[in-house]
């Protein structure tokens, strides 16, 4: 906290747990546009996508549409927790947490079906340049909602604690940005990988 | 230092006299070919990142403290 010349604490207009976040993000925006960046080369390159070795084999379209949905969902869960926090709504918080927490396991569960039945069609890490890119595109990004959930799950164990407050929530806040952050992302990746 | 300037201008000079034209990027000769325009493609896309994150990251930062700036403070309003 800086001090003014009146002696007063003031609080800086963004917080340093915020702004590390944020750096974070960034970082994590460059590491996922070095692995779009890679696909675009394959996925251009390529005039027949699926390439040859892998005609047959069929990304789940349909639900993993349903499965954005429920990640979307999630977005405005924690969009709501996060307003119910600073509306000075304890209960409410730890309400929209949980299912938030519910959807982003949702989420992680019908991906990891997906995975198990794609590997049992032949489609694994090492079958080709197709099924390499797929899973550690889409594989980053669930490593990414696991990540989420844990952090979730910690601040949903503060709030039940009753740690957050309509004047301190930057724990809630810095978990929303993270969250944000990981839903926004995975349209595009649906899109690129399962669309296009 | 007058030696260095000499050297760099030999250098500047051989550069612009030796090779009949110059191509930066490897895989942009010829678009037609798909694996070049992949190339293409990714290089675009990875060029607008570094800006877009500055851009996003930056603008947040100034966005935080012009609103606190506004907000007059507990002790003006009182």
């Amino acid at each position: 906290m800086a001090q003014n010349n009146t002696g007063v604490h003031e609080r800086p207009p963004l917080s340093n747990a915020r702004l590390a976040v944020l750096v974070l993000l960034g970082a994590e925006t460059m590491l996922f546009s070095g692995l779009i960046g890679a696909f675009l080369v394959f996925r251009v390159g390529n005039v027949t996508w699926p390439p040859p070795s892998h005609i047959g084999i069929e990304l789940p379209r349909l639900v993993t549409g349903i499965n954005t949905a429920l990640l979307l969902l999630s977005g405005y869960t924690m969009f709501q927790a996060h307003r119910a926090i600073q509306g000075d709504r304890a209960k409410q918080l730890r309400r929209w947490l949980l299912i938030t927490g519910v959807l982003g396991l949702l989420f992680l569960g019908i991906q990891g079906s997906e995975w198990v039945q794609l590997i049992g069609k032949g489609l694994t890490l090492q079958s080709g340049v197709y099924g390499g890119i797929f899973y550690v595109l889409i594989g980053c990004h669930a490593l990414h909602v696991l990540t989420a959930v844990i952090w979730l799950l910690v601040v949903y164990g503060l709030a039940v604690a009753g740690r957050f407050s309509a004047e301190h929530y930057v724990g809630v806040d810095t978990c929303t940005i993270y969250w944000v952050f990981v839903v926004a992302l995975w349209p595009i990746l649906y899109v690129l990988v399962y669309l296009l | 230092m007058k030696r260095f300037f000499i050297l760099a201008a030999i250098l500047i000079l051989f550069m612009l006299i030796v090779p009949t034209y110059l191509e930066a990027c490897p895989g942009c000769k010829n678009l037609d070919d798909p694996i070049n325009k992949g190339f293409n493609w990714s290089i675009l896309f990875m060029m607008a990142m570094p800006f877009t994150v500055f851009g996003l990251v930056g603008g947040t930062v100034y966005l935080h403290y012009r609103r606190a700036n506004r907000k007059p403070t507990d002790q003006e309003t009182m």
